[in-house]
């Protein structure tokens, strides 16, 4: 019973003044109890971002002992710079490619080894050592497949007449090929996220769906398994974008955003800009921009994505 | 006995930073693989000579980006070092931000300095507004390498090229005599610019004009170099090799000839040997009022406290002098600045290398390795690498002369309006 229904219901006056003291008091403790956490909050998350967007604003480069305000300056100077749009263009192909391809064929793993009875933990073990090995590492052994001379992709591709080429180093296949490893790496988790979508759906459903007549596995497929595993769909996809969004190991291990910028992702433009060329402003407002894109993928996320699905 | 080690450690540190006049300076510089047997040769000499300072090594930089980007943030905490060693074209940033200090002081002080070595082309290397900010401690310079077993091969009894025509021609000499190599690889992607200076000084085209306000580049003699290059990716079939791949495939036998910095000859000579003679030849098409740009580094001074800087000056002067450059030469492929290293030290040496001779035979075309002025110098080297990658990728090798334009055009716009 809360106090404002106490008043109502005729308790002495008294009775609710004490009541409301008691309130605030408890609300006095509970917000000194997570005053600690709120402090770490805008120290450590609220903090930084605000620091970064005022820094967006300045002239500030690393190193300088003063900085001016420059209003919107640098914005100005990115909205005229190509690198820039080269870099959005590429991030968003990129994400592009990879959230379906994943997608796709993380479904894909994940109901065939669920339709084997034999060494499925095998398979499953198998298609998930991509996530758990280190990124930077395997890029490496990407960076030998390959090699034009040697690489064992241009040795296969060469077997079925596809002339050899260094992928990475031509401006027509070097983004590609980063899409291709990224998809290699993110399939594997997605299929375990698959998985665990698929054995949360009741088998009665797919049992009555054949009384009712649904005859093909296909069918069984869209008619069963597709709209229950929305859910895992989009969570997936909204984690593939923000990952894919995030990408920056493989290019800077790989291309450092090269050849001629066709690799140039907004991350790595960031880290470009502020930690090769001390650019510290500009980056920051890359940074606000790269934000806002993530911050967009949440409403998305929160408005669209937890309203139209339906769970179970 | 690990234990024991430690407290022995800490109480000979006690001890030496117990004793009245010892000072302790720290040092820092890039690229371990490269100098840590020098520092180490150097310091040990240095401590004979002056046994009242104590020199700290902190952990190397990883690269000269690595170097300035630790300065720059050290700058901010007030955690330097007293002496960092930094890459050529790295120095101007700190010396425009205050950061660097003069060294015109402890130089007015110095009574035989010119005669020590310390020669006018070396110290411009590390002047700025007139002012000595930075002793160069090892320097090289773009060279030819040539595989001799590919150039015999191929039939070519001439000298080593002297102009890019001459090395067109061999180029094509190789090509015809059916050997499975690359005929050339022109190390334009160290750090994207520069290969393109190089090219610009050796016809002593400046890369901006006095005022270092507007871009230089943009003539007659800057179509000349972006031509050549655009010649050279063409006529060679240039591949488009990164850095490691390019250096493997050339001492591996696979390339005829490997336009680069001398500082990897120690490197190429060991990794190549047993497979083919190598050679060296000067950089071609160097005309007699050009010149070329010096790589490496230099020693700065960070510190500000007067007792320090004394200190540390004794050290940079000692690593720097005849002697320390001397060691240089010896455990690297760098060469010495020093003209005392050169003539007096190392004369036998280079007689038993004369690989190594063919750079030190360059040192009076010694050139800055320019670095461009205000906040957006380093980005001005993303632009020229971008313009020279679109050449090298063969998207625009057709048309230098309009990427020059735009190359030019983009540098322009990221100058300072005023001079500095």
């Amino acid at each position: 019973m809360s106090t404002h229904e106490a008043v109502q219901a005729g308790e002495t006056p008294s009775f609710a003044a004490a009541s409301v003291r008691a309130r605030m008091r408890y609300q006095l403790i509970a917000t000194m109890l997570s005053a600690p956490a709120i402090a770490l909050m805008f120290l450590l998350l609220i903090g930084p971002v605000v620091a970064v967007l005022l820094l967006s604003f300045t002239d500030w480069s690393l190193g300088d002992s003063d900085f001016n305000w420059v209003d919107m300056a640098t914005y100005q100077e990115m909205v005229e710079d190509d690198i820039f749009w080269k870099a959005i263009a590429n991030t968003l192909i990129y994400v592009g490619i990879v959230i379906p391809g994943s997608i796709i064929l993380g479904l894909g793993a994940a109901l065939l080894i669920e339709s084997v009875t034999v060494g499925r933990s095998f398979w499953r073990a198998v298609y998930f050592l991509p996530v758990m090995s280190t990124l930077i590492a395997m890029a490496v052994v990407w960076e030998f497949m390959l090699n034009a001379k040697f690489g064992m992709v241009s040795q296969v591709l060469g077997f079925f007449g596809v002339e050899a080429k260094s992928w990475l180093q031509e401006p027509d296949t070097a983004l590609p090929a980063l899409c291709l490893i990224a998809i290699w790496q993110a399939l594997g988790f997605n299929m375990v996220l698959f998985m665990a979508g698929l054995t949360s759906i009741p088998r009665e459903l797919h049992n009555a769906a054949e009384v009712d007549g649904v005859r093909s596995a296909w069918d069984r497929f869209w008619l069963v398994t597709w709209p229950l595993l929305t859910p895992v769909t989009m969570f997936v996809a909204i984690i593939t974008a923000i990952r894919s969004f995030q990408v920056f190991d493989t290019v800077h291990v790989l291309t450092k955003g090269g050849p001629d910028n066709a690799t140039m992702v907004l991350v790595y433009q960031i880290y470009q800009e502020g930690f090769e060329f001390f650019r510290s402003s500009y980056a920051s407002a890359l940074t606000v921009v790269f934000l806002g894109f993530i911050f967009l993928l949440t409403l998305f996320k929160v408005f669209v994505v937890e309203r139209k699905v339906h769970y179970q | 006995m690990k234990f024991r080690s430690i407290i022995g450690a800490i109480a000979l540190t006690a001890f030496t930073a117990g004793a009245a006049s010892a000072i302790e300076i720290e040092v820092q510089y890039p690229y371990a693989h490269l100098f840590a047997k020098t520092y180490k040769q150097i310091i040990a000499e240095f401590n004979k000579a002056h046994p009242d300072i104590t020199v700290k090594m902190r952990a190397p930089y990883e690269s000269y980006e690595d170097g300035s980007q630790k300065v720059l943030k050290e700058a901010i905490t007030k955690k330097m070092p007293d002496i960092t060693f930094q890459g050529l074209n790295r120095q101007r940033i700190l010396v425009e931000k205050g950061i660097a200090q003069s060294l015109e002081g402890f130089i007015a002080k110095e009574t035989d300095f010119e005669k020590d070595g310390y020669h006018k082309a070396m110290l411009d290397l590390g002047t700025f507004g007139g002012k000595v900010h930075g002793i160069p401690f090892s320097v090289s310079l773009p060279i030819g390498y040539y595989n001799m077993d590919v150039v015999k091969k191929a039939g070519w009894t001439k000298p080593l090229p002297k102009t890019w025509e001459e090395v067109i021609e061999l180029c094509q000499v190789i090509a015809k005599s059916g050997q499975q190599v690359d005929t050339m690889f022109w190390g334009w992607n160290i750090t994207g610019n520069w290969f393109w200076q190089a090219l610009n000084w050796s016809k002593n085209n400046p890369m901006l004009d006095q005022s270092e306000t507007k871009v230089n580049f943009n003539n007659d003699h800057g179509k000349w170099a972006m031509r050549t290059f655009a010649k050279l990716v063409k006529e060679c079939k240039m591949p488009n090799y990164n850095l490691k791949e390019a250096m493997g495939n050339f001492s591996a036998g696979k390339i005829g000839m490997y336009f680069w910095s001398i500082s990897a000859l120690q490197r190429v000579t060991n990794d190549s040997a047993g497979k083919f003679t190598l050679k060296t030849g000067p950089y071609p098409s160097v005309e007699s009022t050009g010149g070329l740009p010096a790589g490496g580094n230099a020693g700065m001074m960070l510190a500000k406290d007067p007792e320090r800087a004394a200190a540390a000056w004794k050290f940079l002067k000692f690593a720097t002098s005849g002697r320390g450059a001397a060691i240089v030469a010896e455990t690297t492929g760098y060469m010495p600045p020093n003209k005392k290293a050169n003539e007096v030290h190392l004369k036998d040496f280079y007689a038993q290398n004369p690989n190594k001779f063919t750079a030190v035979a360059q040192l009076p075309l010694l050139r800055e390795w320019y670095a461009f002025p205000g906040k957006n110098g380093l980005k001005i080297t993303k632009i020229i690498e971008d313009a020279m990658q679109s050449i090298v990728t063969g998207d625009r090798v057709d048309e230098p002369d309009k990427v020059l334009e735009e190359m030019s055009e983009k540098v322009q716009k990221l100058l300072p309006k005023t001079s500095s």
